[in-house]
């Protein structure tokens, strides 16, 4: 990470006028890139390209812009950092009258006809970046229709997933969003196999690697550091979840088979009137002997003004799998919080492994969660199963 | 004499193609916008403080040094 080096070679650089760093960020959630800033103590205008508009191949790169806004290097090592000063903001540059890409005519653009993906793609990035508020169902419409036009279209599909993610992230979400951007993403890797930005996103929400790099476990750090400073860490929209973290290492817990509590399928079913469910696989396809991993996420109807009853037994979910298959605990328990009741969005992440000797083609795994929960409407409390599918494919 | 020469030359080109070598042997070169004498892209990103939209083109006059990166 070089931004700390660059922060402290131009500091006073900055102070005295001279020249201004601005940090483009590439991550899905680029509060968290704020937060790293923060930690680090780093003020510069921090822009989000979440969705890869500049379309790099790879992050970080470190570029001098001169006054008329013309590259006069690139990607710079960490060591220029120390000699910038002499090398790039003490030199005269010719003055250019560069051109600007002017704002985009948003109302135009939604009336022109969009034949190709490129078409489709530059109204998606015009309205995910000018849309304001509410534009993401209109970017993701773009996007869609980008990779109607041409399915092979990588930037395509890679910009659609992001912007699935961003709507799942906010409250238009869709309970398929997810899943649907795991499977963009991973189609635009298929398609660019070398694009580093776009392999990270999917493995961000994937199964543990077998030496993962840390994705964001600097944040414990960070929180507790910018605390002891005195001020508020900045907050995140999204937690990270457990397959951002390196920690717990890979096959830490054994894989084993799961055990069943409701066998003969007797516990009353929630449709969804207590608690909405989603399940996200990433990946959607795996070989014989690979894992996958599920993101299981239950979100009280707030509606009916469901809460959790704290005072017995967690949520807890279990799987039926087919012969060969395993997962890496079982049950998987969903600890309940410290107040008697609560409403917060209960999630849990597992890793299955498909049997060595699986035969290509769809597997439906089967399973439910249980869980106690009350509602004001009625005002009763119940015990509830709420059944699972897990879909994928065996590649 | 002939050989020397392509010698000389050799060594002479050696170097600058290993300065021009990139570190992790790109498959694909920079985009337009991020080679040297390329004008840096100015179509505008949405701030990530509070997503207003703005241009590395509202630094104009002034150099800029650009750090594009991800905190994983």
């Amino acid at each position: 990470m070089d931004v700390p080096v660059w922060h402290e070679a131009t500091k006073e650089l900055r102070r005295r006028g001279k020249v201004e760093v601005v940090a483009i960020v590439q991550d899905q959630h680029p509060d968290r890139d704020r937060l790293f800033l923060q930690w680090k103590q780093v003020d510069w205008p921090v822009l989000a390209d979440p969705m890869n508009i500049l379309n790099l191949e790879t992050v970080p790169i470190t570029i001098a812009v001169d006054e008329s806004g013309i590259v006069q290097f690139t990607e710079l090592p960490m060591s220029a950092a120390k000699t910038i000063e002499q090398t790039f903001v003490d030199q005269k540059y010719d003055r250019r009258d560069a051109p600007v890409v002017p704002k985009p005519d948003l109302r135009a653009l939604a009336r022109a006809p969009r034949r190709t993906a490129a078409d489709a793609i530059a109204y998606g990035d015009a309205v995910a970046v000018w849309g304001g508020a509410g534009h993401v169902d209109e970017a993701i419409d773009a996007y869609r229709q980008a990779v109607r036009l041409d399915a092979q279209n990588a930037i395509g599909h890679f910009r659609l997933g992001c912007a699935l993610r961003e709507r799942y992230d906010c409250a238009a979400r869709r309970s398929t969003d997810f899943q649907e951007a795991v499977a963009q993403w991973d189609r635009a890797v298929e398609l660019e196999p070398n694009r580093y930005i776009y392999r990270r996103r999917s493995q961000q929400y994937g199964p543990r690697l077998e030496a993962p790099a840390a994705l964001f476990d600097w944040i414990p750090t960070a929180r507790a550091e910018v605390k002891a400073r005195g001020e508020t860490p900045l907050p995140l929209i999204v937690e990270p979840g457990e397959s951002e973290f390196d920690s717990p290492a890979p096959n830490a817990v054994p894989l084993r088979k799961s055990s069943e509590s409701d066998p003969q399928g007797r516990l009353r079913r929630d449709q969804g009137e207590f608690i909405a469910m989603e399940t996200t696989v990433v990946p959607l396809a795996v070989k014989p002997g690979e894992q996958a991993r599920v993101h299981a996420t239950f979100r009280p109807n707030l509606e009916r003004k469901a809460h959790w009853n704290n005072s017995v037994d967690p949520l807890t979910i279990w799987l039926n799998l087919p012969q060969g298959w395993s997962v890496d605990r079982a049950p998987i328990v969903i600890p309940n919080v410290a107040e008697e009741v609560s409403q917060e969005t209960r999630s849990a992440q597992f890793q299955i492994r498909a049997p060595a000797n699986a035969h290509a083609g769809q597997v439906k795994i089967g399973g439910y969660a249980t869980y106690y929960v009350c509602e004001d409407v009625g005002g009763v409390c119940v015990y509830r199963r709420r059944d699972i599918e897990i879909s994928m494919s065996i590649r | 004499m002939k050989a020397l020469l392509l010698v000389t030359a050799g060594l002479l080109v050696l170097p600058l193609t290993a300065q021009k070598k990139n570190i992790w042997d790109r498959n694909a070169p920079l985009p337009y916008g991020f080679n040297v004498g390329d004008v840096f892209p100015t179509r505008a990103l949405p701030s990530a403080v509070d997503g207003k939209p703005t241009s590395i083109a509202s630094f104009r006059g002034k150099k800029v040094i650009v750090n594009v990166f991800a905190s994983w």
